[in-house]
Formats: structure tokens, sequence, C-alpha cells
């Protein structure tokens, strides 16, 4: 192991302040290269290729190239930096190479990586002369350059929303499209949620071109590890996939530390001083280190904090932390790269939300100041550490919320396979309908033939479609007829209906659905977007826009929100451990009837709101505890409603775990009588009109969900409940009421796991209630 | 099934939401020529509102009347495309003034018309006696490429000469219009479409000019319904597979002809490619951009030919008139886009033989 990384974990285990804070400590590796073979050679000219640049094919870049020449469709989750590129690269150039006709299209999620990978290919261009012309295909593209770019460029970098731009003008890509013999999605995990339900249909129109033009491309994805990687390209493709995920690149020792500055339940400090001081730690100890914060605000701060800090025992020290944030100019950002190359700088601090905006090269170190929001994400930091094979640092520095509290008493958890699924949803009917009135303006949609690409919902859409005449039926299939362009009229991040535009100085920040604008950006609220800080001037009714100016307040906003809720239909019922659980359409009503002002935990204030309710048909799973679990409550002398408060906020704090998303993206409400039964109840639904299958996937692993819920409060060293296990920041209720006991019994009666009598003294075992 | 059919009605009426809030074209205060430089699709406001006005009239009158009575003199047409509505009008159009001989001539005596004879150079030829390219066939030097361009001229068909012509000059030179005057009378076909929107969306109305013994007929190929499109093209690409056809439009090198592309690609029908295209607009804003402060068509008519229209609906609003008809089933929103379309074509024709005479005429 490098020795400045063996002093430093030395530290952390002498420094008293260190000691007790750590932990978990994990360490792999290091492990060698594993070296492949191609089932048969390259051509002369890649294998040169390769020669000249000393490369040598790992083994999973060999699985991957076996596959694709089998005409297999390959999706890649092996981690960042393990020559994933090059795995699909060599096939494609390959398949360019024995077919003048070939063509393949690159699709990326931002322009800094379309660069990059422009620049890769038009290097292998160079030296194998295979003619390729690349070319990047988007929305700054000339129009005076793009009739040549469709007739010569044999690889097509584009975007998906360029993609569902161009689609309806396929007659000028025939070419193109007749001859497509792959489709790489690189990032593909970014393809979830909402705007991967969109696209995933966006592949599904640009499939069925193909088919028209007698192509039958083969797909490549990468993404990053996720706990259903061939499932997740199945839904975003609609193909079957060969998974590659044994990476065989070689890697140095990688350590991973826990630090949980809550470790005893209280905090004396702040997690971000916790982290400035890790961050000075490293720093002195040589180590190039990453840090990464929640927000802008907080990277500045950190950096500001560890600069004043460290210039108490060297003002070169001081230079050599900086910040690095979104809106620096390329020549500053060359600057900082270029600093951190030749070792000049010792410390950058950024936010999450660039995990992927600049080239830092090699690090030591990277800390996570807080956890991502995902396992996934996670990852993808800590492996900006140790590239080359060299030895790294890690080290995730708990807040005190839920998901990190819960890694901090469940480590085993973080460091196991990863658990996340990466969801689309084809069946949202919103985005299946949007992006058939997209597909009927590209050629007739044909009912018995294009419910292959759309589903078996097609005619029902189609039908409705034509009520509103934006549709018509004709011999030759469903026609588009509305007046506005329909790719115009379908966004590929949203579900239709009426959007909100928050404007900040006459700019548009973003776009809300109403749902989303009424609960976070009232008037007078306080929103965060990437890392800044804005409170709502305005909320503009009619007009749809919300204004916004910058602020630096010390306090956040909480809606003050009244849910009601009305099952339309079951269609998924299970028993488990007893308890009903079922599946199914609801129909919310959300009422936002004020907001509470927020320094910590300290209200300083309520204001009401006059907002009408909000009304959304969505996806939901629910779950029917038995009369004895209520009578197991009813005697340790507890409070029902509190408890399955708690369970519903402990299974929603949970679900990220298991189901990629945020809590933006789910709601969920609990009542000791619900309905015409009167019978205790909790729902958890998707926050978006028809669902987008985070709810339904819940359902499927319904039993991991709830266990984890379960440990997460069991386990949490507080009395009454706390931030870490059963408060949730989001609750419309205040958090009120809540029932940590009762919370326990009635999770752990739904996984049926006994309840131990350490975490909690057992006051429900009473002779009448026994299962 | 009455869960589905429930959320999808609503589904429907949020889509007709969204796509009835997309406008393609922009209502500007009257005179503020500012904005009406920055967009690019735009009518005043008092058009705007005479147009709305205009159509809720028009549904008036025609309340509860056939398309049958309202456009009596039309009839159904069958072809292997299905069915559509056709509609024929004749008004007398002499036939262009053009002396083919002079143009020829003309021609000929370009000298640039030979590849590496630039300006300069032609004026140093000229000077040495070389005034035409059959005088350029003695040349030691150019005497090959000068006779290839001047059999082209003489013996070539007009779209080869068009060819010529246009690889050595600007597309919207005149004497690539002169190539025009080659054609018979009987080749031109003057084509303008009324259409759902900007692209990607059906076109609504065919409208074809050609000459016939000194009159111009136009004959009107109208969508009783969407699912009327395949017939209508496939009637309008009657015209154009036929001896020598000669494509006259106005902007369509830009919209009609890629329109029209674009929907029989829609269809999967085959394209037809290769025709003469004469763009009325190209050579218009070459002869009047620094006279005229508009060149839309219905700007020339006025100033250049003296049309002036009443009732007219403005072209950008054709697709919400039209969708009007489609959805309220009342034929009255037809009337003016019918009528728009045949005084378009009427226009374009005369606006083309006003600018081919211009070029050659015999005068």
């Amino acid at each position: 192991m490098s020795v400045a990384i063996a002093d430093l974990l030395r530290l952390l285990s002498v420094n008293p302040v260190y000691r007790n804070r750590v932990v978990f400590t994990d360490i792999t590796g290091p492990t060698e290269a594993r070296y492949g073979e191609l089932g048969t050679p390259l051509s002369a000219s890649l294998a040169a290729y390769l020669k000249q640049k000393n490369i040598r094919l790992y083994t999973h870049q060999c699985d991957a190239i076996n596959h694709l020449r089998n005409g297999r469709n390959v999706i890649i989750t092996t981690p960042t930096a393990s020559g994933k590129t090059l795995a699909f690269n060599l096939p494609v150039f390959e398949k360019l190479e024995q077919d003048p006709a070939a063509r393949a299209l690159y699709l990326y999620p931002t322009k800094a990586l379309s660069n990059d990978q422009l620049a890769t290919l038009e290097q292998m261009d160079r030296f194998t002369t295979t003619g390729v012309r690349p070319a990047i295909y988007d929305g700054d593209t000339p129009q005076s350059k793009r009739a040549a770019i469709r007739e010569n460029a044999r690889i097509i970098i584009s975007n998906p929303h360029e993609l569902h731009q161009v689609l309806s003008w396929h007659a000028k890509w025939r070419p193109f499209f007749s001859g497509l013999r792959y489709i790489v999605i690189d990032e593909a995990h970014r393809y979830r949620g909402v705007f991967g339900s969109h696209i995933a249909l966006l592949v599904r129109r640009l499939l069925r071109l193909c088919a028209f033009y007698g192509s039958h491309p083969q797909f490549v994805l990468s993404t990053a590890t996720i706990a259903n990687p061939v499932e997740f390209a199945g839904n975003l493709t609609g193909r079957s996939f060969e998974l590659v995920q044994q990476d065989g690149s070689p890697h140095g020792r990688r350590t991973f530390v826990l630090y949980n500055p809550f470790y005893d339940g209280i905090g004396d400090r702040s997690a971000h001083q916790e982290t400035k001081d890790l961050l000075l730690s490293c720093v002195k100890e040589d180590l190039q280190t990453l840090c990464f914060t929640g927000s802008r605000k907080m990277a500045e701060l950190v950096t500001l904090w560890a600069r004043e800090d460290a210039r108490h025992s060297s003002c070169r020290l001081a230079d050599a932390i900086s910040a690095y944030r979104a809106g620096y100019l390329p020549e500053e950002r060359r600057g900082l790269e270029r600093q951190l190359k030749d070792g000049m700088m010792k410390g950058i601090v950024s936010t999450n939300a660039l995990e992927l905006g600049i080239d830092v090269g090699t690090l030591d170190a990277v800390i996570l100041s807080g956890y991502p929001g995902t396992m996934m994400s996670a990852r993808q930091q800590a492996g900006r550490a140790g590239r080359n094979g060299t030895d790294s640092l890690a080290i995730l520095v708990a807040m005190a919320n839920p998901l990190d509290q819960y890694f901090m008493n469940h480590p085993d958890r973080f460091f196991s396979r990863s658990h996340e699924h990466a969801i689309v949803d084809t069946h949202n009917p919103y985005i299946v309908s949007g992006h058939l009135l997209c597909a009927a303006a590209e050629l007739p949609v044909n009912d018995s033939a294009d419910s292959l690409f759309f589903g078996e919902s097609l005619s029902s859409h189609l039908a409705d479609l034509a009520t509103h005449d934006l549709v018509r039926k004709t011999a030759r299939g469903w026609v588009y007829s509305g007046r506005g362009r329909a790719a115009e009229a379908v966004q590929l991040d949203g579900i239709p209906g009426p959007t909100f535009r928050i404007m900040h100085k006459g700019k548009l920040l973003e776009t809300m659905d109403r749902g989303h604008a009424f609960s976070e950006a009232h008037k007078g609220a306080i929103m965060l977007h990437q890392g800044v800080t804005y409170v709502v001037n305005e909320m503009d009714l009619e007009t749809h826009t919300i204004r916004v100016s910058e602020t630096d307040v010390d306090y956040y906003t909480q809606p003050l929100k009244e849910v009601s809720l009305k099952i339309v239909e079951t269609t998924g019922n299970r028993i488990l451990n007893d308890v009903k659980c079922a599946f199914g359409e609801v129909e919310v009503t959300e009422t936002i009837t004020g907001f509470k002002l927020k320094r910590g935990d300290t209200i300083i204030g309520i204001e009401p709101l006059s907002l009408p309710p909000t009304t959304f048909r969505t996806k939901a799973f629910w779950l029917v505890p038995p009369e004895r679990i209520g009578q197991k409550v009813d005697a340790g002398d507890l409070d029902l409603a509190g408890g399955l408060h708690g369970a519903e906020h402990a299974i929603i704090a949970l679900m990220p775990l298991h189901v990629m998303c945020d809590r933006w993206d789910i709601g969920g409400l609990s009542s000791p009588m619900f309905g015409e039964t009167g019978e205790p109840a909790i729902f958890v639904y998707d926050a978006y009109e028809g669902g987008i299958g985070l709810a339904e996937k819940a359902y499927d692993i319904l039993p991991c969900l709830l266990a984890s819920a379960h440990e997460l409060v069991r386990d949490c060293s507080c009395e009454k409940g706390c931030p870490s296990c059963i408060y949730s920041p989001k609750c419309g209720n205040d958090n009120q009421p809540l029932d940590k006991e009762a919370t326990i019994i009635i999770l752990g009666e739904l996984c049926r796991q006994p309840v131990p009598a350490t975490a909690v003294p057992d006051p429900a075992v009473s002779p009448t209630v026994s299962p | 099934m009455t869960v589905m059919e429930v959320s999808g009605a609503r589904i429907g009426s949020l889509w007709r939401q969204r796509v009835d809030t997309l406008q393609e074209y922009e209502v500007i205060r009257d005179g503020n020529v500012f904005a009406a430089g920055f967009s690019n699709s735009y009518v005043c406001s008092s058009e705007y509102d005479r147009a709305r006005q205009y159509l809720r009239e028009l549904i008036n009158q025609y309340d509860g009347c056939s398309l049958e009575a309202v456009f009596s003199g039309g009839r159904e047409l069958v072809n292997d495309g299905g069915s559509c509505y056709l509609l024929e009008s004749c008004e007398p159009l002499e036939n262009p003034c053009f002396d083919e001989d002079r143009f020829r001539s003309l021609i000929s005596g370009d000298l640039t018309l030979v590849h590496g004879i630039g300006k300069s150079t032609e004026k140093r030829l000229k000077q040495r006696g070389y005034q035409t390219l059959y005088d350029l066939m003695e040349h030691p030097r150019y005497r090959t490429p000068a006779r290839r361009a001047a059999d082209c001229i003489g013996l070539g068909k007009p779209a080869d000469i068009m060819d010529l012509i246009g690889k050595r000059h600007s597309k919207s030179h005149p004497f690539v219009l002169g190539t025009a005057g080659l054609h018979e009378p009987g080749d031109y076909v003057f084509l303008d479409i009324e259409t759902l929107g900007l692209f990607s969306r059906p076109i609504i109305l065919f409208g074809v000019g050609i000459l016939e013994n000194g009159r111009l007929i136009v004959r009107q190929y109208l969508l009783r319904d969407i699912s009327e499109e395949p017939a209508a093209l496939m009637a309008t690409l009657g015209y154009l597979s036929s001896d020598h056809p000669a494509l006259v439009t106005f902007n369509g090198k830009a919209f009609d002809a890629p329109y029209v592309s674009d929907r029989l690609a829609y269809y999967g029908m085959e394209a037809i490619n290769g025709i003469p295209h004469f763009d009325v607009l190209h050579f218009s804003r070459r002869k009047w951009k620094d006279t005229l402060s508009s060149l839309r068509l219905c700007a020339l008519e006025k100033e250049i030919l003296g049309i002036s229209r009443d009732d007219d609906v403005p072209g950008q609003m054709v697709p919400e008139f039209y969708e009007t008809y489609l959805r309220s089933g009342n034929c009255g929103p037809l009337v003016p886009i019918v009528e728009h379309n045949r005084q378009d074509v009427a226009s374009l024709a005369r606006l083309f033989f006003r600018l081919l005479g211009d070029v050659c005429g015999d005068r």
C-alpha cells in the first residue's frame, strides 16, 4: 500500500476524534490484470492500432467483442476507466471496415462526453484509415453541414433530444438508417425514471424506422453498476442482452472508509466541518484529493475553511486547495486540470452535480461528503481515485439522514452487490401515447405491426388520440393530423399536463409539473437548483410562471400538505407473512395548505397558502396490516397511527436503496382507518401521472424493502425517532404523529423479524395475541 | 377496461391542449417591422383579427352545407392511392413571350460558361476577337471545353443547359431562368401546396397549374379527410412524370419540393428526382430585393402584377382553418383556402412569365 495512504489510515485509527467516527474500513485488492482471447484475430489495421498504443485486451473487452461478433446485444457494466469504450469501438470499426454501407449511431447524454468520444474516434480513424469520418450531429450543428454529415459520416454521435427531433426527417437519413448496424448508448444508466421511459420509447421509434429501411441494428450499452443490467437494457431497447461485468483491468489496493460524525447519535460537529478536517489531513499527507459535497455553497464553504486552516501551517498548502464549480470558463477549467496534472493542486472540492464535468486524471483519494443518493454515484465518485492501477482511498462522510445512517449501521449493505434497480417504464400511458403521436408523424402507425414496438395498449391510445382529432385512421394506418409538430409537443423530460416554468432574471431555470411546483416552488419557497439557493417571489397560476431570485438565507421551507387517496383498480395482490399487499392504480389528491420555515430542526415560522388541490392518477403499492398487529401495538400502549406513519417514512426513505429514484419521485400516505373498510393501511405511490414503474418494482421486491426499513428503524440508536430513521424532511404533516416503538413492531411484523429485546424493551408480548 | 378508457380520455385531451399551444407563427403589432424582421413567420394583428372574424362568419354562412354543394364544380377523383376531391378552374393566360434563338445566341456569348474562364479572362478573350463559344472552338487552349459547351447549348435538352449554366453561375442567374424558355409551354407544372404546418404533417391541398391552348388550367386536389392524402399525392406526381416536365414554384426549393418528398417517404412511395425546378422566389429576390420591402408572393402580386385579394386567409393561418373544418365538418373554412391556393398558382404563373420575359422576351 502506498505509504501516504497507510499513514493516513494510521492517523484515522489513532487520532481520538477520528478513531470513534470510523465505523468501517473495507480493503480490496490489489488485483492483477486479466487478459482475454478473441475468437478470431482483429484485422491488421486494428491490431496495428492496439500495438501502437501498447494495448493488450482485457477479458471483459474480449467478451464484449466476441458477443458482438456473434450478433448479440451487449451491456457492459465494468467500472469507469476499465476500457469500455475500446470494447465497442473495435467491433464497430471492424464492421465498418468489412461493410462499406455500414453505419453506427452513438448516443451520449452530454456535450462534453460527445466531444471526448469524437476525438477518440477521429484518432482511430486516422490511424486505421477506415474512412469512418465520425461527426457530431446535434442542436449546435450548423444547417449548412448537416446534409454532408448525414451522407458521409459513418459514425454519427448525437443525443436523445436531437434524435427526437430528427426522426420525422427520416427520408433524409435513408442511407444512414438503412445501413445502421450498431447503436451505442453510453452512460445508459442516466436514462432512467421519467427521462429513461421517454428514451425507451424514442428507441422504439428509431427501431421502427430502421425496420422500415430494412436494417436491424445491434445494441451496445454501457452503464455504471446497477442491480438489474440485463432487465434494464431490455426495457430500454426491447431486445435481449448479454451481460459483460467481470472487470479484467488491474487495480491497486482500494481502501473505503465509512465515517460517521453522528456515531454517538448526537454529532456535535457538523458533517461539513468533519469533511474539511479529513480533506486537510489527506492533503497534508500529500494525497491528491477530490471532495464531493451536496451543494455548491457547501463546496465553497469547505474550501474556504480548509484554506483558512491550511494557512496556519503553510500558505503554499492553502493555495493548493480550490473549489471547482459549474460556470468556469474553459480556460479556467483547463488551468485547473493542468495544475492537477502537474501536482500543484492538491485538493479540489466540487458538487455532486459535476461528476463528469472535468478531467481530473489520476487522484489518490476521494471524500464523499454525504451519500450522493445512489450507490451507483457513490461508486463512480470513489472510482475517481486510483486509476491506472495505483492504490486509492475513499471516505464516505455520513449525514444525519436515514440512508446515510443506514449504511453506517449496516456497512455490509454498502459493500455488497448492488440492490439498486434502474427503472424505465414503457407502459406509462402518458409517455406511450406521446410517442405514438410522434410515431404517427413519422410513418403511418399500423395496429398489429407496431404493437411490437409500443405494446398492446397501442390501439386504445390511438382511438383516444383520434377522438381528439390528433390522429386519423386511414387505409395505410393511423396518420398524425394535429396542427402543431408532434415532436415539439412531446418533451423528453416530463409528463404532459400543465408545466410551470421557473424563471430567473428572465431566463428559464427549469420546468416543473404542477404537483411538484405546488409543493416545491410555491410563493416563499426556498429551492435548490444545481447547488444554488433561490427564493420564489411569485407564482402565477394563469401563465404558469414562477419567478425566483438568488438568495443566501439560512433557513429552508417545508410544505404542509393534505393527501387523500382513492383506489381506482387493484391489479396485483399478494400475501406476505399474512399481511395483505396490493398493487394498482390510485387517484391521489394533494392540497398544499401552507409551509413552514425551518432552521435546522427549529420551526421559525408558518405561512398559509391557498392553492387549488392537485389530482392525479398513478401507480401505488399498499399494505394492510392485519388486526393482530394493531392489537400488539395497542397492547404496548403505543400509537398505531404513529407507527404506520413511521413505517411509511422508513419505507420511503429506503426505496432509493432498491429502486433508483429520489424522494421527489415517490409519495406516501398512511392511515389507521382507511376507506370504507376502516382497516389500517400504508400507501406508497409514484409522484407522476400514470406512474413510472417505481412502486411497481418495489412491490416485486417488497420483502427486501420491508426488511431493510425494519433494520433502519430497529438499529437507529435514537430513542423516540430522529431524522436518521423515521423523520422525513418532506413530510406534509410535520412528522406528526410518529411513534418509533410502534413503527418497529409494525415493520417487524411485516417482515416477520422478531423484535430484538436489545433494541427496545418488548412491550408487545401479550398472552391474548398469538398469530 | 373502463379504467383505461377513463384515464385514456384524459390523456388525449392533455395532448390536445399541448398541441393547441404550439404556434408556428407570431402575431405582431401592425407596423412593427422590427419584430417582423426577427420572426420567420408572422401575421399582423389586424390581419389576424380579421381572419379570426372571417372564420366565424364562414362557419355561420356554411352551416349545414355539404362539400359537394359548396364546391359544386368539383368531382371525386379515384386512383390507386384512393380518392380525393378535384376542383378545376381556368383563366386565359397567353404563352410566355420568349425569343428562344435570341436567348441561345445570348448565352453562346457567355465565355465564362467554359470551365477555367472567369470575368477577366473573358474580357481579354473578347478583346482578341473570341466573341462567342463558337469562336472559342478555334482557341488552342479552350477548344475542347468550348465545343462541349457550345454543343450543349445548340443541341442539349433544356435541363442539360440549365445544369451547364447552374454550374458556372448562381442558381438565381437570369440565364438559369432563361432555360425555362427552352421548354414547351405545355411542360410547365406550377405547383403550390397547403399544409397542416411546417413539415411532418399532411398536405391538405395540392394546386397544380398547366397551360393548355392559351389558358391556365388550375387543378386542385383537396383532402376531404387526411386519409385522402396518398391519392392527391399520386395525382400530383402524375404531372411530374410526363415527358419533359419543368416544375415551377414559389419558395418550392425550401418548402414545397422537400415537403412533397417528405410525404412520399412517409407513405413509402417512390420520390421523383432530377426534374428542372424553377423557384420564382429566388429570381424575384435577385431582381427586386433592393426595391421591394416584402418578397412574399402576395406582396409581389400586388406590386408587380397589380392584383389585390379580398377575403383571403393568411397563408400561416391555413392550418387552423383546415383544422376547424376537420374537427367540425363545416366546409366554410375550406372556401378561402381553396381560393387562396388557386390565386397563388395563378399569380405564380404570371410572375414567372413576367420574369422570363424580362430575360429574353420577343419584343
